[in-house]
């Protein structure tokens, strides 16, 4: 934040106050999306996942933002809702 | 998690994969969001690992993703 | 590096709208428009319950763009409406477009340049606008009080983000709100009212006050819905030519209300469940009755407006009483 900071607006002790969308019961027949977010060294990890889950029985799409340092592009966070019904953003560090 | 919180919001189950030193950062960041957003972490680092270090890494956590992506 | 704008966005600190960064120096700056102690609590905040000190307060109300002079009505409005009568859970929580309008009183409307002529209830005067909107960022904020999360409001109100105007006190033959509510002329006072955005009454034709408060009478019977009769409040703000017809028949703020409240009297058989083939209305027991528009009480009337224009304006109100909302008075101090 360009060195400044922000004082805190809310309570501070305000829980999380949605829940998590609900989960499917098994990965069979799943589409999981995998989205790197492009740091190196992510794609070979998502490699392997990609393999795992495979045998697990999901479909995998892979995805992959332009940057790391932003959000992803909204169409692309729009094709991966429309084509998948699950999705692992990996792998920041 | 931007992203996940974003994907979750539009009905999609989501999970986050990082590494170790993110976990607070993360933590943080899902209170502001608002959103519990499941999180899986690896060791690190990560980017000066061989890529059979990166497999086993993967093998490891496949667990706990797919636990954190489907029921319970 | 983040945008800070952009930050805050993402952090669901705003309405909607970009917010001022809330930086150390600025909310020191808002701190000093008040002799309170930032420590100090000013209430307990819905839907969460979250204690918010005078700090919380500023902070939101330096997001919110007001100025340091401001702050202490933006503390007397938090107080006015997280209060078991004013009832801002329910207000938050309702499918009804409702929120929080705040009417100013006093002497300091004057000093902190709020306005209560020309688009008193619209846009174009940072006082009132910031005020307003400061007190919906600390219910969101602090109380977590957000819109599709427990703000379940169907529509909404464009309201919502603020509605606060001053009332124009010099201009006005009546004793004003404040006072009508028992408080001294000189006395700066906040009211809350749970209420919709405001819709115009329009008589451009009435030279006569009788002629012209069966007008906003008639105007007022649609409040909410033609149907509902006593359930639920509203303020009439009336503007200075209408006002100048009952100065001029040397009515006060008693002989309107006494006057207006008479055309204010509904037929129970035109309003009952069924009739004119809606279902919606009283119960079949009023039939052959006379009910009151609005509860003893339930009309707020205040002055304000530009100087031209043959209209007044109506902000219809929500469930009133213990189960929604009483209109709520606080004394704005130093």
């Amino acid at each position: 934040m360009n060195g400044t900071t922000l004082l805190d607006p809310t309570a501070e002790t305000a829980p999380a106050d949605r829940e998590l969308t609900p989960r499917k019961a098994s990965l069979d027949g799943l589409t999981v999306g995998l989205l790197d977010i492009s740091k190196p060294r992510g794609d070979v990890f998502l490699d392997r996942l990609e393999e795992n889950l495979g045998r697990r029985g999901a479909s995998v799409l892979r995805f992959a933002k332009p940057t790391f340092t932003k959000p992803a592009p909204a169409d692309l966070r729009h094709e991966i809702a429309t084509t998948c019904d699950a999705v692992i953003e990996a792998l920041a560090d | 998690m931007h992203d996940i919180d974003d994907l979750e919001r539009r009905g999609l189950p989501g999970v986050v994969v990082a590494s170790e030193p993110f976990a607070d950062a993360a933590e943080t960041q899902a209170r502001a969001l608002g959103l519990d957003v499941a999180r899986v972490f690896t060791p690190h680092p990560v980017q000066d690992r061989t890529d059979d270090e990166m497999h086993a890494m993967a093998d490891a956590t496949v667990d706990a993703i797919v636990a954190a992506l489907i029921g319970s | 590096m983040e945008d800070e704008a952009e930050a805050m966005y993402e952090r669901g600190w705003t309405d909607g709208l970009p917010v001022v960064p809330p930086t150390e120096a600025r909310v020191l700056a808002m701190l000093e428009g008040t002799t309170r102690r930032p420590d100090e609590v000013v209430a307990l905040l819905p839907p969460n319950l979250a204690e918010c000190t005078v700090e919380k307060v500023a902070v939101n109300a330096v997001l919110a763009g007001c100025r340091p002079e401001y702050l202490p009505v933006v503390l007397a409005a938090v107080e006015a409406v997280c209060t078991d009568e004013f009832n801002m859970h329910g207000i938050l929580a309702t499918t009804m477009g409702v929120g929080p309008v705040l009417v100013v009183n006093g002497p300091i409307a004057d000093r902190i340049g709020m306005n209560s002529g020309i688009n008193a209830l619209g846009h174009g005067n940072r006082a009132n606008l910031t005020i307003g909107r400061a007190l919906q960022l600390v219910v969101r904020n602090v109380g977590g009080g957000r819109p599709g999360e427990v703000d379940r409001a169907t529509h909404g109100s464009p309201a919502k983000l603020s509605f606060c105007f001053a009332e124009d006190e010099t201009g006005s033959p009546w004793t004003t709100l404040a006072e009508d509510r028992g408080f001294a002329r000189d006395a700066d006072v906040v009211t809350a009212f749970c209420g919709e955005a405001p819709r115009i009454v329009v008589d451009q034709k009435s030279r006569s006050a009788d002629s012209l408060v069966r007008a906003l009478a008639e105007g007022l019977r649609s409040a909410v819905s033609p149907r509902t009769v006593m359930g639920m409040d509203a303020m009439l703000v009336v503007s200075p030519e209408h006002v100048a017809r009952f100065r001029d028949a040397g009515w006060d703020r008693a002989r309107f209300m006494e006057e207006l409240g008479g055309h204010l009297m509904v037929e129970a058989d035109t309003i009952l469940a069924g009739a004119g083939g809606i279902e919606e209305g009283v119960p079949e027991g009023f039939a052959g009755t006379t009910l009151p528009k609005f509860r003893p009480g339930g009309l707020l009337v205040v002055h304000a407006g530009g100087p031209a224009g043959l209209f007044s304006s109506v902000v219809g109100g929500w469930l009133n009483g213990p189960m929604g909302s009483e209109p709520t008075s606080r004394e704005i101090t130093p």
